[in-house]
């Protein structure tokens, strides 16, 4: 069975049919890719997803379950977690309160022992502090830890995005364009990333447009274009699929 | 590992601090004579806790300009149960805030829905609208307003006849609330609260249910309004609806917006006690008090955004000044409020 699968989503925006009858599947442990040009859908779909917009067809299901229609903090309950594609952080606080804000679903002593900070509830706070560097070790900010967010360069703001939706403990985990606007070097470093994360044990679903990364990351690769899906398959069928290239760059004329 | 620990040191001055600052305000009332300053100190703590009522919903992203609202419930609740059920004060107070919470708690669930501009809207109407119905309603006393309240009784030898006794009472609720609310942000409520604030996307990711949170802290701020309303009721001895008009409620935003919209405690503390203090000083001004108000209100927006705490901050990563010297300290107290590590 599959861990998530898009069944025949259609959404429109007005007049605009941002995806039309899509559906894939994601299975575990997987790195997929979402690929295609702008406007494709791609953004949209993890919308849906994620539960920031409502389908107007169609359904998503995680782990045999439907969740469509649930609220953000419902999805994100279920497991799923995400990073945008613009940065969001919580810009005002250190590298090291934003991963610790992540944690939040995990805590398990009641609010009532939280307020009133008891022994246990304070013994917890610990433990989930120790899990914060140890994320923030393994995405290299542990020296960046007291920082403030708002203050990091592009390429550590991505991973610190990455650290908060760790450490909400995910199965499935979206990315939308996590090394866009990065350097090679940079972009290497978190494809290695992104890989040891899915070696964790936490599914990878992911939109890009830098094609390297994509074709060096991703076990499957869907394409989008206009709102449909115009291809699937590994990297190697996706690099020599026609439809892909027109799609990208146009048909050739005569 | 990467220490977690706060020094021992900075925890011993702020224990220090507290310590001292409570002292000062426990044997103030001996040091001063004149009764009409013990009264604006007792005024002065009502004032701090409203502000911190605006401050506790500015925590989670919402800004109210009904914050008078509740007090003003609190005060008409706690009267009605008093005279028309012969309550007393002690017994009047905690049924004041069982009964508020659950209004604010039904209201909240309507209110908090929409967030952002449509909650300051909505707020700033409920807040006319009770000072409108209150005056309306025979029951409630129409425009007269309730007169007759009774004192709280005594407790044991401590009577309720002079103005010391009432500025400890006030001075004991204020702490009780100081300790309640620091409590709440420290811990991982108050987390989810400012992670609502930062980036409410992101914090709906993580699993945080925005309206809930919202919710809590709406209804928590609204009984904290309601508490402070039964006291002053019971001080006062007389309530009238033009009491809570909506210039109550641009004063206590102003209250935390002048002391520093980030310090959530001790801005309201510091803008209450100059906004209680100064215009008593310059009474030469009080017939256009609402014109300096207002002008105070729009200097501190344009040019000190950050409130007093908050220049006093800016100053002293820039430097050695004396002000400078002063900020280093005062920032001291925002770690204080925010900062669980």
């Amino acid at each position: 069975m599959a861990l998530l699968e898009v069944k025949n989503i259609t959404r429109s925006f007005g007049g605009l049919i941002a995806l039309r009858n899509l559906s894939f599947d994601v299975y575990n442990l997987e790195i997929v890719g979402l690929i295609g040009p702008n406007g494709a859908g791609k953004s949209t779909l993890f919308n849906i997803i994620s539960g920031f917009y409502r389908p107007d067809r169609g359904k998503v299901i995680f782990r045999g379950e439907q969740i469509t229609g649930l609220s953000v903090d419902e999805v994100a309950r279920k497991g799923i977690g995400r990073i945008f594609q613009e940065p969001t952080l919580f810009m005002q606080e250190t590298v090291f309160e934003n991963v610790f804000t992540g944690f939040h679903r995990h805590f398990e002593q009641s609010y009532l022992k939280a307020f009133l900070h008891t022994n246990s509830a304070n013994r917890e706070e610990k433990e989930k502090k120790i899990k914060v560097l140890e994320i923030l070790d393994f995405m290299g900010l542990l020296n960046l830890k007291d920082e403030i967010a708002g203050n990091l360069p592009h390429g550590h703001q991505r991973a610190l995005a990455i650290a908060i939706a760790l450490a909400t403990g995910p199965e499935l985990l979206l990315l939308d364009e996590p090394v866009t606007g990065m350097n090679p070097s940079e972009t290497m470093q978190m494809v290695d990333k992104i890989k040891q994360i899915r070696d964790s044990g936490i599914t990878v679903l992911i939109v890009e447009h830098d094609m390297k990364a994509v074709m060096s990351l991703c076990d499957r690769i869907i394409v989008l274009s206009l709102g449909v899906k115009i291809s699937e398959g590994v990297p190697d069928q996706i690099r020599q699929d026609t439809l892909v290239i027109e799609a990208y760059l146009g048909k050739r004329i005569a | 590992m990467a220490k977690l620990q706060n020094s021992p040191k900075s925890d011993r001055n702020r224990i220090i601090a507290i310590a001292v600052l409570l002292i000062v305000l426990v044997i103030l009332p001996i040091l001063i004579e004149n009764d009409y300053v013990k009264h604006l100190l007792i005024m002065a703590c009502i004032s701090t806790v409203l502000g911190m009522t605006f401050s506790l919903l500015f925590s989670t992203g919402l800004i109210t300009l009904g914050a008078g609202a509740f007090y003003a419930i609190g005060a008409y609740v706690s009267a009605i149960l008093a005279i028309n059920y012969g309550l007393s004060f002690w017994i009047a107070l905690p049924l004041t805030i069982i009964i508020s919470s659950i209004i604010a708690l039904i209201l909240g669930a309507i209110f908090v829905k929409n967030g952002g501009i449509a909650f300051v809207i909505i707020s700033l109407l409920f807040a006319n609208v009770v000072v409108i119905a209150t005056g309306q309603s025979e029951f409630l006393g129409g425009w007269g307003g309730i007169i007759g309240i009774p004192k709280p009784s005594a407790i044991g030898p401590i009577e309720f006849t002079t103005k010391t006794a009432f500025y400890y009472l006030a001075l004991t609720l204020l702490s009780i609330i100081i300790i309640i609310y620091l409590a709440l942000y420290t811990s991982r409520i108050g987390r989810a609260w400012r992670a609502i604030k930062l980036s409410p996307n992101l914090a709906g990711t993580l699993g945080i249910n925005l309206y809930r949170y919202r919710l809590l802290a709406f209804t928590i701020s609204s009984a904290t309004a309601a508490t402070m309303g039964s006291f002053y009721a019971h001080y006062f001895q007389t309530i009238t609806p033009n009491a809570f008009s909506g210039w109550l409620s641009i004063y206590i935003q102003l209250y935390s917006v002048l002391g520093g919209l980030e310090y959530y405690i001790m801005g309201p503390a510091i803008g209450a006690l100059i906004m209680t203090f100064i215009p008593e000083y310059l009474r030469v001004i009080k017939e256009i008090e609402p014109i300096v108000t207002g002008v105070l209100l729009l200097v501190i927006i344009l040019f000190f955004p950050g409130g007093i705490l908050g220049s006093f901050r800016n100053r002293a990563k820039n430097g050695d000044s004396f002000i400078g010297k002063i900020g280093k300290r005062l920032s001291v107290y925002k770690s204080w409020v925010f900062k669980s590590k």
